[in-house]
C-alpha cells in the first residue's frame, strides 16, 4: 500500500535529486555580465579574449545575458550567482548606488593608477562619482547622433549647413517647398532623446533642486521647436520607419545611434556622413548620450585577489579597446581615441575637439529614468500634435512624481 | 480496500499537486503578497496594506489610476475584437477541412499553424515591412495612405491581424482532432433526414465537440487577456496610448528602467486576475449549463 | 445530394484557399527576406521573392559561433522539449483521470481553485520562482526548464474536458467486472486519451521550445541555453532591427524543429484521431 504511495512521489523526488548538478563558481574566474546582444557582445567577446590571452592570474568569463538587469534582481534576491562584474548603463547608476548594490571602485583606483579621471573622457567617468565615491569605469560614451546623406545634401544646396557644426532647426525649414515627393529632411528616430538634448541647447534641465522638471516652459519649447520641423511636412512621416527611410535614401538626415552606422554601411550606395544632432539654437549643440560602464555589484565572496584581477582587466580595457570602436561606439578611455587608428572610425569626429566632447551629454538625475520614459512614450504624440501640449506635460510630470513617490528611492 | 480507496486519488493528482504548490501557488501568493507592499525587486518589501488597491481603484488623480483604467480598457477591447475571431476562424477551418472531398488537408493545415511558431518579434517585423507604407502591400497594393500603426482604427487591426494570424492554429488543431471523433453514424443519419450542411453543423458538429469548445473559450479568452508583445511591438502602445494595454503597463512599472515600482505592479496584475477570473468563470458557467 | 456536395466542396475549397494564400504570404515573405541584403529590404519593397538570393545573413548566423553555438542550443532544446514532453503526458494524462473519473471529496471545486490560482498573470512572480529554483540547486540546470512547467493547467483543463465527453459506460463495466483504477487508467482511458494526449505535447513541445524570457534567467551559461533564449542574445540590444535579414533568418532556423514534429504528430490526429470517440459509444 505504502509502496505504491511512495513511489509517484519518489519519482518526483527523483527528478528533484537526480540533479543538483551546482556549476560551481571557479575561484580563479573573473565573471563578467554584460548586456551586450548581438554583435557588441562578439566585439566584447573579442576584448575578453584578448585578455586571457595575456595569462592573467584571474581570468575573465564573459556572460551576455538577454536581460541583465532583470536577471540581476534574481541573483540579488538570491544573494547567490552575483557575478564580479558587470557593464551598467549610465541611468542605473543612481539607483543602484541609493540601493547600495554597487561596490566603490577605491581599490581598484589605487592599485592601477592610470584608472583615473583624467585619462577618460570626463562625462563618462563623472557618471561613475555619487557624492565623490567612484563606482564605475566606464568603457564607452554611445550617444544620439545625426547621419546625414552626402548625395541628398549636394543635391538640394544643403552642404553648407554642416559648416559650423552645427545644423539649425531654422536652416533645416528653409529646405520647405524645395524637396521632391517623398523626400525629407529628418527622420524622427529617437526622437525623445533629440528632445532630451533641446533642453540642453535651450538652457535648460530636467530637474530643479533634485525635483524632477518636466512640465517647464523649456520643455514645451523644446517639443514646440522640433514640432515646426513635422508640421513643415519635412519629417518623415507618423508611424513610417524613418531609419529605414533613411537607409534607402529619401531622408536627408537621420538622428538615430553612435551604433547605427555598421548598420548604414551595409547598405550600397548610401553615401553618408555623422554630424551632431540638429539644434534648436545656433549657439549650443547637444548630443544626449549614455554611457557603458564597469561595475562590481555588492558581493561578499569577491576576494581582494580577484578585485585586483579585475583591475588589471580595466587597465587593459583602457589600453586596448579599440576594439570597441569598432562596435559604432565613443570609447572612453583617451589613451584609445587619441590613437591615430581610432581616426579611421566615423565616430572619432565627436572628440575631436573639446567642444565636440562637451557636446555629449549624460543624464546623471537620479531620476533620469521615470523622465526619459514619459518623454519616449509622449514624444511622437507631441510632435505630431496629436495631442494637446498642456495636458499632455502636466500629465507627464504628474507620472514621473508618482513614479518617484512609489519608487524606492523616493520611499525612504 | 477502503483504505487504497482513499489513497488512490494521491496516487493519479498527488504529484501534479506538489509540483502545483511549488511551481505555481507559492510564487503566486508572493505575488499576491508583493501587492501589499512597495518593492524595487532588489531589496526587501516593505508592506503598505491596501494602499496600492486604494491608489489604483479610487485615487483618480494618481498615474496608476490612469493607467489602470486606460490599460483595462484597451485589453478588454483587444479580447472582444480578438478571441471571437480566435474561435470562429479555427473552427470554420476545421470544418471545411473536414469536408470529405477536400484534398492536402495535411498541408493547409501546417500552413495555417505555421505562423504560431515564429517569434513575436520576427513576426511583428514582417507584418511592419508589409504594412510599411513606402515599401509594403498596405499602400502598393490597397492603395492605402494612413500609416496604419499610428492612426485609428488601422492600429488595432494590424494587431488583430497579427494576433490572429499567429493564433488560430492551436485552436484549429483542436477543433480538427475533436470534430474528427465525431462518430460519422451521426452525419450519415443527418443525410437521411435530409439535412444540409449548415444544419448538421448546428445540430451535430457543435454539441459534440461542446467541451473542448469550452476549454478554447475560457484558455483563449484568459491568454488575450495577458496579451502585450504585439500591441509593444507594433505600435508601442499608440497613437495616444490607444492601443497599450494593461500588461504593457505593468511590465513597464515592474521591468522599466528607472527602479522597479514592482509592489504596484503586481496590485494591478492581481486586479487583471480578478477580472480573468471573473470572465472566465462566467463564461465556463455558461456554456457548460447550455452544454448540459 | 452530390450536387450539393460539390457546391459545399467548392465553398470549402474557396475559403481554405484564401485563408492558406493569406496566411503563407507573410511567411513567404519573412521566409525570403532572410535571403535578402539590407540594401534590398529598404529599397525594393514589398516583393514575395527576392531581387538577388543571398546567403550572407545565415552566413552570419553560424559564423559566429564563438557567441553562438546554435548547433548546441537546437540539440539543448531538442533535448528539454523532449523530457519536458513526456512527463508532461505523464502528469496530465494522471491528472486528468484523477479529476475526471476518481471519486473524492472536493474533487471538482479543488480543480477549479487551481485553475482560478493559475489564472493570476505571473509578473514578479519570476523572483520566487527562481528562488525556488535556486533552492532545489536547477539554476543552470535542464531541470529549470523541464519541470516547472508541469505544474501547469491548461493541459490538464483540456484532458479533463475531454473526458468529459466520454460517457462513463465502458469503465462503469469495466469497474463492474473487478478492474482497479490502475487497470481501468491503464487499459481504457489511456487508449481514449490518446488523441488529447498528442495535441498536449505538441503544444507543451512547442511551448517548451518558445519560452525565452524564463531560461534568460535561469541559464548563465551560454553552452547549455536552448536555442529561444540563445537567438535572443544575436540580436540588437538597441531593439533595433540593423540587420532585418538576419533576424528573419534567425527566426526561421528556429522554427524547423517544432515544424517537423508538427509533421510528425498531424498524422496522429488526422488519421487515427478520435477526440470524441466515447461519443462513438
Amino acid at each position: 500500500m505504502k509502496k505504491k504511495l511512495a513511489l509517484p512521489l519518489a519519482l518526483v523526488f527523483l527528478a528533484v535529486a537526480v540533479l543538483s548538478g551546482c556549476s560551481g563558481e571557479d575561484k580563479n574566474t573573473i565573471t563578467f555580465w554584460t548586456p551586450l546582444t548581438g554583435e557588441d557582445g562578439a566585439y566584447m567577446n573579442q576584448l575578453v579574449e584578448n585578455y586571457n590571452a595575456t595569462n592573467p592570474e584571474f581570468k575573465v568569463k564573459h556572460i551576455v545575458t538577454a536581460d541583465m538587469y532583470t536577471k540581476l534582481s534574481t541573483v540579488l534576491n538570491t544573494g547567490k550567482g552575483v557575478p564580479d562584474l558587470a557593464i551598467i548603463h549610465a541611468d542605473r547608476v543612481p539607483g543602484y548606488v541609493e540601493q547600495g548594490l554597487l561596490e566603490e571602485m577605491t581599490t581598484i583606483l589605487a592599485a592601477q593608477p592610470e584608472i583615473k579621471e583624467e585619462n577618460y573622457l570626463p562625462q563618462a567617468w563623472a557618471t561613475g562619482t555619487v557624492d565623490g565615491t567612484q563606482y564605475t569605469v566606464p568603457l564607452d560614451i554611445h550617444s544620439n547622433v545625426m547621419y546625414y546623406n552626402k548625395d541628398l545634401l549636394a543635391k538640394y544646396g544643403a552642404e553648407s549647413f554642416l559648416d559650423d557644426n552645427v545644423v539649425t532647426i531654422d536652416e533645416m525649414l528653409s529646405l520647405k517647398g524645395k524637396l521632391e515627393t517623398g523626400h525629407y529632411v529628418v527622420n524622427d528616430a529617437l526622437i525623445g532623446w533629440v528632445i532630451l538634448a533641446q533642453i540642453q541647447n535651450l538652457g535648460g534641465d530636467i530637474q530643479e533642486n533634485g525635483k524632477p522638471a518636466v512640465n517647464t516652459p523649456v520643455m514645451k519649447q523644446a517639443f514646440e521647436e522640433i514640432k515646426k520641423v513635422a508640421d513643415a511636412g519635412l519629417m518623415t512621416p507618423f508611424g513610417e520607419d524613418g531609419f529605414l527611410q533613411f537607409q534607402s535614401g529619401n531622408v536627408l538626415f537621420s538622428t538615430d545611434g553612435t551604433w547605427s552606422s555598421t548598420a548604414h554601411a551595409s547598405v550600397e550606395g548610401l553615401n553618408f556622413g555623422v554630424t551632431n544632432v540638429y539644434s534648436a539654437t545656433p549657439e549650443k549643440y547637444t548630443n544626449r548620450a549614455s554611457s557603458h560602464l564597469f561595475a562590481m555589484l555588492t558581493n561578499k565572496d569577491r576576494s581582494d585577489e580577484k578585485e585586483a584581477g579585475i583591475g588589471n582587466f580595466l587597465e587593459f580595457i583602457r589600453q586596448n579597446s579599440l576594439e570597441w570602436a569598432k562596435a559604432g561606439q565613443i570609447v572612453a578611455s583617451k589613451e584609445v581615441i587619441e590613437s591615430p587608428e581610432y581616426k579611421e572610425y566615423m565616430q572619432s569626429f565627436f572628440t575631436s575637439n573639446e567642444e565636440q566632447i562637451k557636446s555629449l551629454y549624460i543624464y546623471t538625475y537620479e531620476h533620469y529614468p521615470y523622465i526619459q520614459e514619459a518623454i519616449d512614450q509622449n514624444a511622437a504624440d507631441l510632435v505630431r500634435g496629436n495631442v494637446d501640449m498642456d495636458e499632455t506635460l502636466a500629465k507627464m510630470q504628474k507620472q514621473v512624481e508618482d513614479k518617484i513617490a512609489q519608487g524606492s528611492s523616493g520611499a525612504q | 480496500m477502503a483504505m487504497k480507496r482513499k489513497l488512490m486519488p494521491a496516487f493519479f493528482v498527488g504529484p501534479h499537486l506538489i509540483l502545483f504548490i511549488v511551481f505555481v501557488l507559492i510564487p503566486t501568493v508572493y505575488g499576491i503578497y508583493a501587492s501589499f507592499t512597495q518593492w524595487n525587486l532588489n531589496s526587501d518589501p516593505v508592506w503598505t496594506g491596501l494602499d496600492n488597491y486604494r491608489t489604483i481603484l479610487f485615487d483618480s488623480e494618481s498615474t496608476f489610476y490612469r493607467q489602470f483604467w486606460n490599460g483595462l480598457k484597451n485589453t478588454l477591447l483587444f479580447v472582444a475584437l480578438s478571441v471571437p475571431l480566435l474561435i470562429i476562424i479555427p473552427l470554420m477551418v476545421a470544418v471545411a477541412l473536414e469536408h470529405k472531398k477536400v484534398k492536402m488537408k495535411g498541408t493547409i493545415q501546417a500552413i495555417i499553424y505555421v505562423p504560431g511558431l515564429i517569434s513575436i518579434s520576427a513576426a511583428a517585423l514582417i507584418w511592419s515591412l508589409i504594412f510599411n507604407k513606402q515599401l509594403g502591400v498596405s499602400s502598393n497594393v490597397f492603395g492605402s495612405d494612413a500609416v496604419w500603426s499610428t492612426t485609428q482604427p488601422y492600429a488595432w487591426m494590424i494587431i488583430i491581424i497579427l494576433t490572429i494570424w499567429g493564433g488560430v492554429g492551436g485552436n484549429m488543431i483542436i477543433y480538427r482532432a475533436s470534430i474528427n471523433g465525431v462518430s460519422k453514424d451521426l452525419y450519415e443519419a443527418g443525410d437521411i433526414d435530409g439535412a444540409g450542411p449548415i444544419r448538421k453543423f448546428f445540430s451535430i458538429t457543435l454539441p459534440s465537440i461542446r467541451f473542448p469548445l469550452i476549454y478554447t473559450f475560457v484558455m483563449t479568452t484568459a491568454g488575450a487577456f495577458n496579451v502585450f508583445g504585439q500591441p509593444l511591438m507594433l505600435t508601442d502602445g499608440g497613437p495616444r496610448e490607444s492601443t497599450t494595454v494593461l500588461m504593457m503597463y505593468i511590465r513597464q512599472l515592474a521591468f522599466g528602467h528607472g527602479d522597479s515600482i514592482a509592489g504596484m505592479a503586481s496590485a494591478m496584475a492581481v486586479l487583471l486576475g480578478v477580472v480573468i477570473l471573473v470572465i472566465s468563470a462566467l463564461q465556463y458557467y455558461v456554456m457548460n449549463r447550455n452544454a448540459n | 445530394m452530390s450536387k450539393n456536395m460539390t457546391i459545399s466542396k467548392y465553398i470549402s475549397y474557396l475559403f481554405l484557399i484564401s485563408i492558406c494564400a493569406a496566411w503563407a504570404i507573410p511567411v513567404i515573405f519573412g521566409l525570403t527576406t532572410s535571403f535578402r541584403s539590407q540594401t534590398e529590404v529598404i529599397n525594393s519593397g514589398f516583393r514575395l521573392l527576392p531581387l538577388e538570393w543571398i546567403m550572407d545573413n545565415y552566413r552570419a548566423i553560424l559564423d559566429n559561433t564563438s557567441t553562438a553555438p546554435i548547433v548546441r542550443w537546437l540539440g539543448n532544446s531538442l533535448y528539454i522539449a523532449i523530457l519536458h514532453t513526456f512527463f508532461v503526458v505523464v502528469v496530465i494524462s494522471l491528472t486528468g483521470y484523477g479529476y475526471s473519473r476518481m471519486k473524492f471529496r472536493g474533487r471538482d471545486t479543488m480543480f477549479f481553485v487551481l485553475l482560478g490560482i493559475s489564472f493570476f498573470p505571473p509578473v514578479v512572480n519570476l523572483i520566487p520562482s527562481y528562488k525556488i529554483i535556486d533552492a532545489l540547486g536547477w539554476v543552470n540546470t535542464s531541470w529549470a526548464m523541464i519541470v516547472p512547467g508541469l505544474a501547469g493547467m491548461g493541459n490538464i483543463f483540456l484532458v479533463r474536458q475531454f473526458m468529459l465527453g466520454i460517457p462513463h459506460e465502458l469503465d462503469e463495466s469495466a469497474r463492474v467486472d473487478g478492474a482497479g483504477d490502475f487497470r481501468i487508467y491503464f487499459s481504457i482511458i489511456l487508449p481514449l486519451m490518446k488523441p488529447v494526449l498528442i495535441v498536449c505535447a505538441l503544444f507543451s513541445f512547442v511551448g517548451s521550445w518558445n519560452d525565452f524570457l524564463w531560461p534568460v534567467i535561469v541559464y548563465t551559461d551560454v553552452d547549455k541555453m536552448p536555442i529561444t533564449a540563445g537567438l535572443l542574445l544575436l540580436q540588437d540590444i538597441y531593439g533595433n532591427y540593423r540587420m532585418i535579414g538576419q533576424l528573419m533568418g534567425s527566426a526561421m532556423l528556429a522554427i524547423i524543429p517544432t515544424l517537423l514534429l508538427f509533421f510528425f504528430a498531424q498524422k496522429y490526429f488526422i488519421q487515427s484521431i478520435n477526440l470524441n470517440s466515447g461519443i462513438k459509444g
